[in-house]
């Protein structure tokens, strides 16, 4: 994007943020993160890996805008998209778009187009972009976010969805590359306290670790997910099994998540995370510990302890993260 | 860690902490907004949302009003100034028949959400409980608890004191059964939430239409 086409933007944003009553939402982001490796024997700032797009230092904003006629919404658009700064990475600077797409009430179906949310596995139910604990998009097992178009539809025992995108996560590379991804859950977690999922998907993509390809050419990618989350009184649990192929050889993901909510409006968080991982005859594994103290209601700090055994690193990463209305 | 980039997280993390004083939070959306408003209003043809905040429209003053019309302070992480809030304006073809609004309560277990489906005097036509994560949730969500809300409005919460939990004087509140006595904390906050979620309404959508009714603490019977 142009630093003329980003300014526009920015002006937009601000003067839509001026009336009283309004049809859009949009939040100011800003993080510091720091940590230690043990691998690299020095101070780091990205909590999973220079190259990869989780959390670095940075600033952003969160754009919702609902899209209305005279009587009714019919649609959204959402931008969701930051500037991260990493000393460590090849590109210092990184702008990074997470949402952007316009969905369509169609009657039968949301209807979207743009860079969003792929039908697959977990993530596509829960958010991470502001988490330091990653979840199987992120050891390259889908994306957390992708370029295309999906529907969705909520059903009164669940939601299904499908999406159709470009298997090139964060940038937009067209190489032959695809991802179809389709899924289907039963539960809606804020009513039922639970959601289990089940999602194939498969296509040709491109084997990227953020912005920066691993192999030239798309690898093949198929695979079949299911999930659960489960909430009960102040516990959290999350699960996800992956088994498929990618790039020819016989792929195996294994991801759980137990989190706590501890004191007044659970502003406290206590989470331990197993993601085992097994691509042909190679295991490997990140095991992380987190916790998650919500200060106000903007304000967030998390800490991570993360050992990862592919690189044989351990390491501590602090977060200071502050979301707020404008 | 170089100086030069020890000195530049440093900067970054002190100005950071100047922020600090600032106050927002992420508002209360329905789940899924077509489906539940064909629920809450099958009648419907279709609605529209709008976000508005007590920061926007009144400020501090107008959160000290709020406030005494709730009978309490705001607290926690989701009662502040500048929470957006969700509202969704009923449609059927042209013609506005009611709305639907949902707030954030701090309960025994995180928060819970509490959603008010109102017709357009502001009377309650539905409540319900979208998050609510307490082993005593299957009895909070059974029909039977929120049918005891039909028909009430602001004009009999106003009555009902938030912070001792009592009606005075006794009136329709009080007729409100707890389905699990052992839950009271969370019955109590579902009865602080609907104030609270009627007072906003009346503020937001109503043009204060029950403030007549209200009557600080020092001025009830």
């Amino acid at each position: 994007m142009s630093k003329r086409s980003l300014a526009v933007l920015g002006l937009t944003l601000l003067s839509a943020s001026g009336a009283s009553a309004q049809s859009h939402l949009l939040y100011f982001e800003l993080q510091g993160v720091a940590g230690y490796s043990t691998a690299e024997k020095k101070a780091i700032y990205h909590s999973l890996s220079a190259d990869d797009i989780m959390q670095k230092t940075g600033i952003g904003f969160d754009y919702v805008l609902k899209l209305s006629g005279r009587s009714r919404d019919f649609g959204t658009l959402a931008i969701q998209a930051r500037l991260a700064y990493d000393p460590a990475a090849a590109r210092k600077l990184e702008f990074q778009i997470y949402n952007a797409y316009v969905k369509i009430k169609a009657g039968f179906a949301d209807l979207w187009v743009g860079h969003n949310r792929p039908a697959l596995g977990i993530s596509y139910a829960l958010d991470i972009h502001a988490l330091l604990l990653p979840t199987l998009v992120m050891t390259g097992f889908g994306f957390d976010r992708d370029w295309g178009a999906g529907l969705s539809r909520d059903l009164s025992w669940g939601n299904a969805a499908f999406s159709l995108t470009t298997g090139s996560g964060m940038p937009l590379w067209i190489k032959g590359n695809y991802l179809a991804a389709a899924r289907v859950a039963k539960g809606v977690l804020n009513r039922d306290n639970y959601e289990a999922g089940l999602s194939l998907a498969g296509g040709r993509i491109l084997d990227i670790i953020g912005h920066r390809l691993v192999s030239e050419d798309p690898i093949g990618f198929q695979c079949v997910s299911g999930d659960l989350t489960y909430l009960w009184n102040n516990l959290e649990g999350r699960a996800e099994i992956l088994v498929g192929r990618k790039d020819g050889r016989s792929a195996l993901a294994l991801f759980g998540k137990l989190g706590v909510n501890l004191l007044g409006e659970g502003r406290l968080k206590l989470e331990a995370q197993p993601l085992v991982m097994k691509t042909g005859e190679d295991w490997s594994s990140l095991l992380s510990g987190g916790v998650t103290y919500q200060a106000d209601a903007d304000f967030a700090f998390r800490a991570m302890v993360q050992r990862d055994s592919a690189f044989k690193d351990t390491r501590v990463v602090f977060q200071v993260y502050y979301y707020k209305a404008l | 860690m170089d100086i030069a980039t020890s000195r530049k997280t440093i900067a970054f993390l002190t100005l950071l902490s100047l922020t600090a004083a600032l106050y927002a939070a992420v508002g209360c959306d329905l789940n899924d907004p077509d489906r539940d408003v064909k629920r809450l209003f099958p009648e419907s043809t279709g609605f529209k949302t709008r976000y508005v905040s007590i920061d926007r429209k009144g400020g501090e003053a107008l959160l000290r009003e709020i406030e005494k019309r709730l009978g309490e302070p705001f607290q926690g992480l989701y009662e502040t100034a500048d929470v957006p809030y969700t509202m969704y304006e009923i449609t059927k073809g042209d013609v506005l028949i009611g709305y639907i609004h949902g707030v954030n309560q701090k309960g025994k277990y995180g928060g819970l959400q509490v959603f008010l489906a109102l017709d357009t005097q502001g009377t309650i036509r539905s409540f319900y409980f979208q998050k609510l994560t307490s082993k005593a949730a299957k009895a909070f969500r059974e029909p039977a608890f929120g049918k005891q809300f039909e028909g009430l409005s602001l004009e009999d919460f106003y009555a009902y004191d938030v912070v001792s939990g009592a009606e005075m004087p006794t009136g329709r509140v009080s007729r409100i059964l707890n389905p699990a006595p052992e839950a009271e904390s969370d019955f109590r906050a579902a009865l602080r939430a609907t104030k609270k979620n009627l007072v906003i309404v009346d503020e937001f959508l109503l043009g204060n239409r029950h403030l007549a009714h209200f009557k600080a603490k020092g001025e009830r019977p």
